[in-house]
Order: structure tokens, then sequence, then C-alpha cells
């Protein structure tokens, strides 16, 4: 697959990775990685944060709309 | 941030409390003082006050302090190694000053005539002895932690159900057993208008408060065990 961002400016670059909300395929410059917090337990106890993150791959348009 | 601290977690448990309370036995104060009594019907409305107090409190900060609103609830949690002894006075601490505070803010609203109205405290009835009042309180409490237990510390539980699922089995015990010693299944909500009442002279009621103390911690605990043994729950589990 190739990155949707570039194809339209007439580049051809390959994609690694896809957007997790349109399906969008894109390169290293134009995939926005944010990270997703987790929380663990709950109700009877406090939730903890998780030391670790889901890691969540977006296009620029989809990040505008969920940030 | 692992999770929040033992202060706010405190503030958290105090505010739980001072809700259930207020409502709880506010209800109580509302159907004698402006009603006139509490028939059986009016049962019915004290057992959801309670309940519903319990359930929003649970969806409230159940994810802040784990809301126990109850000490019976918190040392059932450490005794099965499930909450840390360091936290455990100071959450029991914080559960008697909300339901203080809570008996105080009633009588601050609606006067004396709370007070005269009992505020909502629990005593055995009529023909109810000492050691029947300590079965009936630890009975209702072993309810109460066996669906905190299967509805929630068990993780096959369905999500999002345990707050619902325990106001309701507060509300069950108080409507059936409310008349009989006043279903409190929580020291803290016993401890609130007992003391508030103290402070308007009447001291009666201390003599009945271990009751209150030792039915539910004692049914909690066996509910706890026996809930860990029936699911095959290991206790120490890695929830705290
Ligand atoms: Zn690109
Ligand atoms: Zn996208």
């Amino acid at each position: 697959m190739q990155c949707y961002v570039c194809a339209q400016s007439g580049v051809e670059t390959v994609a690694v990775g896809v957007c997790i909300v349109c399906g969008m395929g894109l390169c290293k410059d134009h995939a926005i990685r944010e990270d997703v917090e987790l929380w663990e337990g709950g109700y009877p106890f406090p939730s903890t944060k998780a030391k670790k993150k889901l890691p969540r791959i977006l296009c620029a348009e989809c990040a505008e709309v969920l940030t | 941030m692992p999770q929040p601290t033992l202060m706010k977690r405190a503030i958290a448990e105090l505010i739980g409390t001072f809700v259930l309370v207020f409502l709880g036995t506010g209800s109580v104060v509302t159907s004698v003082v402006f009603f006139g009594g509490v028939e059986s019907a009016g049962l019915l409305l004290i057992g959801l006050s309670f309940g519903f107090a319990v359930m929003i409190m649970i969806y409230a900060f159940g994810h802040i302090s784990g809301t126990h609103i109850n000490p019976a609830v918190s040392i059932a949690l450490w005794a099965t190694g499930r909450f840390p002894s360091k936290d455990l006075m100071a959450y029991i601490v914080a559960q008697l000053i909300g339901a203080v505070a809570a008996s105080l803010v009633i009588v601050a609203i609606v006067g004396t005539r709370a007070v005269d109205a009992g505020l909502g405290h629990t005593m055995p009835g009529d023909g109810v002895n000492y050691w029947q009042a300590i079965l009936i309180e630890a009975v209702t409490t072993f309810f109460l932690v066996l669906v905190i237990w299967g509805a929630a510390v068990d993780k096959r539980a369905s999500a999002g159900f345990a707050g619902l699922a325990i106001g309701l089995v507060v509300t069950a015990d108080i409507i059936v057993t409310g008349p009989i010693a006043g279903a409190s299944m929580n020291p803290a909500r016993t401890f609130g208008p007992l003391l508030t009442e103290t402070f308007w002279g009447t001291t009666s009621g201390w003599e009945k408060f271990p009751i209150y103390i030792i039915g539910p911690i004692v049914g909690g605990l066996l509910a706890a065990f026996v809930y860990d043994y029936v699911a095959g729950l290991k206790s120490g589990g890695d929830e705290s």
C-alpha cells in the first residue's frame, strides 16, 4: 500500500501504517502516532493507570477531529 | 500517576459515605417529620433511598477510591488481602467523618425536628434481643458483601452492573429486615446519627452500637471468605 497523502501530491511513498479510523494508508511522515492511556482495576478498587500505553495510528484529518 | 493519593481517595470515601447517610437516613427523617411516620410502604422508599445512594456513589467514585463507604466492606477487602493495611484506618476514619457530617447537615437543614425523629438511627425493633440483632446485621451484610464480591471483585462479573446489583441488595435487605434491627450493614451509617444524637443529649443508643460493629464485620468477613472459596478466587489477588 502507498501513502494516500503523498499520492494526493503525486508522490509515491510506501505506507508504513493505516489510520485506525478511516483506513488511509500512511507513510512515516504522515502517520500520527498517539498513545492511548489505559486504566486498570476499578470498583471496588481504585483505578490505576497502566504502565504501558496502547499505540494508535491516525491520519492528520482524523487526528484533528479526535483531539 | 499510579492511582489517586490516599488523601484524595479518603475524601472520595468521605463524600460517598456522606451521600449514603444523607440520602439514606434523610429518607427516614423526611418520612417522620413531613409525613408523620414510616409505614410499611415507606420502607420501600427508605430502602430505595439507601440503594440509590450506594449505586450512584459506586458509579461516581468507584474508580477513585473504590467506594467502600462502609468499614465492613473495607475490612473484608483488607482481610482477604485486597486492600493495604496502611490505607485501612484512613478509609474508616473518612467514612465515619462523612457519616457524622451527613447527620449534622440534616439537622442543619431540617432542624431539631430531625433529632426528635431519631435521625434515621438504627435500633433493634420490639422483641428483638441483642444477639438476634447481631445475627440479622451479620446476615444482611453477608448478602451485601457476597454481591460486592460476585458482581465486582470477581473479574468474571458483567462489567458495569456492580453498582445496580449492590444498590439493589441494600434495598432488598432494608425492605425486608429494616423493622428487625434497622438493616444498617454499616458501622459508619449507624455512627453518623448516633454521634449526632449525642450532641443533642440522647446517649441511649451507644449500648446498642456494638451490634452494628460486630454484625456487619462478621457477616462481611464470612461472605468474603465464602465467596473466595466457592468461586475459587485466590485471596491476596493482585488488585490492590
Ligand atoms: Zn505520506
Ligand atoms: Zn484517518
